[in-house]
Parts: C-alpha cells; structure tokens; sequence
C-alpha cells in the first residue's frame, strides 16, 4: 500500500530562524490519520447519530467545542456536516440520506505550539485568539490567505491547522514568514 | 470592514464572506406564460435606500448560505440567519412547501 507523502516534505527542515535566541514559536506537521466527512439532509440527527453512537458518541456535538474521545476527534462544521478523524473505514455507513466521503488524502496538519503561538495566529486571522476567547478543544473555521482553514486548540498555546493540501506550502510560508520575529523553530517532518 | 454574526461561527470580518445576491427577489411561478415577470426576475432589482436583506455565503467558514439584513446608507448590519430557516418570498415558500 503506498504510504501518503505531506505536501510539506521538502519545508519542515529543522532548525531554528529568525529572532535572536528566542523559541516564541515552533511549527511542526502531523500525519492526518483516517479524515472523514458525513453529511446530510433534512433529518441530518436521525441518519448521523447511529454512526456517532458506534464510535462511542453522544451527540452531533456543538460547532464551537471539538468532541474528543481517546483517538477519535469529532468537528462539527456545519448543521448537516461532521468531520472525524480517527476513526475506521466509514464508508458502510453511506446511505441515500448520508453522504460519507473519505478526506485523509485532502487536508494536511500544521502544528503550531509556545509562548507567541496565539500572537501569531493573531497577525493571520482577524479572530480573537486570547486564551478566554480561543481555549483548549475550541475550534474555528477561518481563512488564513484567503484559504480555508480549520483551527483547532488543542492545548494552552498549541494549536492543530487543517488545511487543504493543495495550499499546504502556501499556509506554511506565511505562518514561516509571520513567525520570523518571535523567533521560531522547525521540528522535523512527523 | 463589515462584521457579520454567522450563526454557526460567530462574529467574523466581512473578507470571510462572499456576497450572492438579492434575497427580496421573488422567482414567478414556474407556469408563468407572461415575459415581464420573467425579464423582472431576471434582470430588474430595486435599488433601496436602507434596509435590506441579502445572501451572502461565508465561503471562508461553515460554507453555509446566509439572510443578512444590510442597510444600504449606513452600512449598518441587522439580523442575520441560515437562507435555510429564513422567511422566504411567497412563491418560493410555496414551491418549498410542495
């Protein structure tokens, strides 16, 4: 079975760039592992909940708060749609009421982690990024260069970005850029 | 900079958004014989001094299509809501109905 590349390979080379010794800032990448998206019409509840409670899930969840359950990680990102990730092969769960599409090989993870973390998200989106507006297990869907993007918190100041493979290189170049100042590090490819 | 609250993800910068067009328009009867209505339909729109409604889709988001009250002489923002749950002109709503 051939094992998926990141489009980012050839970016994340380790090192340390930009300010001084300061470690503001480090990004890294993570291997997307099973991405998958249900959607729906109509009684979207009743047709997606089965799925949900086989996983081991209550409910569609809010689209404010990620729901996370050991490896399994649930966005809500639309009344009738749900991204997971970490989960089997749900592609026996497609119906004539539920659209299920496999994502894995559509979106690439930027990790983004320290102390000026949420500054540089704050010089990238035009959305609050303090800790009380933006905590751990929040999530938003937002444009960084006009590019689709989905942000999720996943602790004090480390952050997961979603973004569509085809821009990966892009999105990479402007949290690069962006992160110069607060001095940054590059952790090897994951 | 207009900020539109999209009720899926809150209180987001205008640049998110793309706008779609006149929500007031009212799409005639799909037996409709006469070509003025159509022409209207088509072409003509009122250009209002104040409030209005309009789509707008939040591309950069939850993707979903929005009914955002705009005022046309402020800029102001009023409500705004899913196209899915707003009120829709009469004939529309009929044929949604149906």
């Amino acid at each position: 079975m051939p094992e998926p590349l990141s489009p980012l390979t050839n970016k994340t080379v380790a090192g340390h760039f930009g300010a001084g010794d300061a470690h503001g800032v480090t990004l890294g990448t993570r291997r997307v592992s099973s991405l998958w998206q249900i959607a729906g019409w109509g009684d979207f509840e009743a047709v997606a909940k089965p799925v949900l409670t086989s996983l081991g899930l209550s409910g569609l969840g809010c689209f404010r708060h990620a729901q996370q359950l050991g490896a399994v990680t649930v966005w809500r990102i639309a009344p009738d749609k749900i991204l997971l990730e970490g989960v089997r092969d749900l592609a026996a769960a497609a119906s004539e009421e539920l659209m299920v599409l496999d994502l894995g090989h559509t979106r690439t993870a930027i990790t983004v982690e320290g102390s000026a973390s949420r500054d540089l998200l704050a010089q990238v989106i035009a959305i609050d990024t303090a800790p009380a507006a933006f905590g751990p297990g929040e999530f938003l869907q937002t444009g960084i260069h006009h590019v689709g993007v989905l942000i999720h918190c996943t602790g004090p100041d480390r952050f997961d970005i979603l973004v569509p493979c085809t821009w990966a290189e892009t999105i990479w170049e402007v949290l690069f850029d962006n992160a110069l100042p607060h001095g940054l590090t590059i952790e090897e490819a994951a | 900079m207009i900020r539109i609250k999209c009720p899926i993800c809150g209180l987001r910068n205008e640049t998110e958004f793309t706008y779609g067009e006149d929500a007031n328009v009212n799409r005639p009867s799909m037996d409709e014989q006469g070509v003025q209505p159509w022409v209207d339909f088509v072409f003509n729109r009122d250009n209002p001094r104040g409030w209005h409604k309009e789509y707008w889709h939040h591309v950069q988001g939850c993707r979903q299509w929005v009914v955002l009250e705009r005022n046309t002489l402020t800029h102001e923002i009023g409500n705004c809501e899913l196209a899915r749950d707003a009120k829709l002109p009469p004939s529309q709503a009929s044929e949604a109905a149906e």
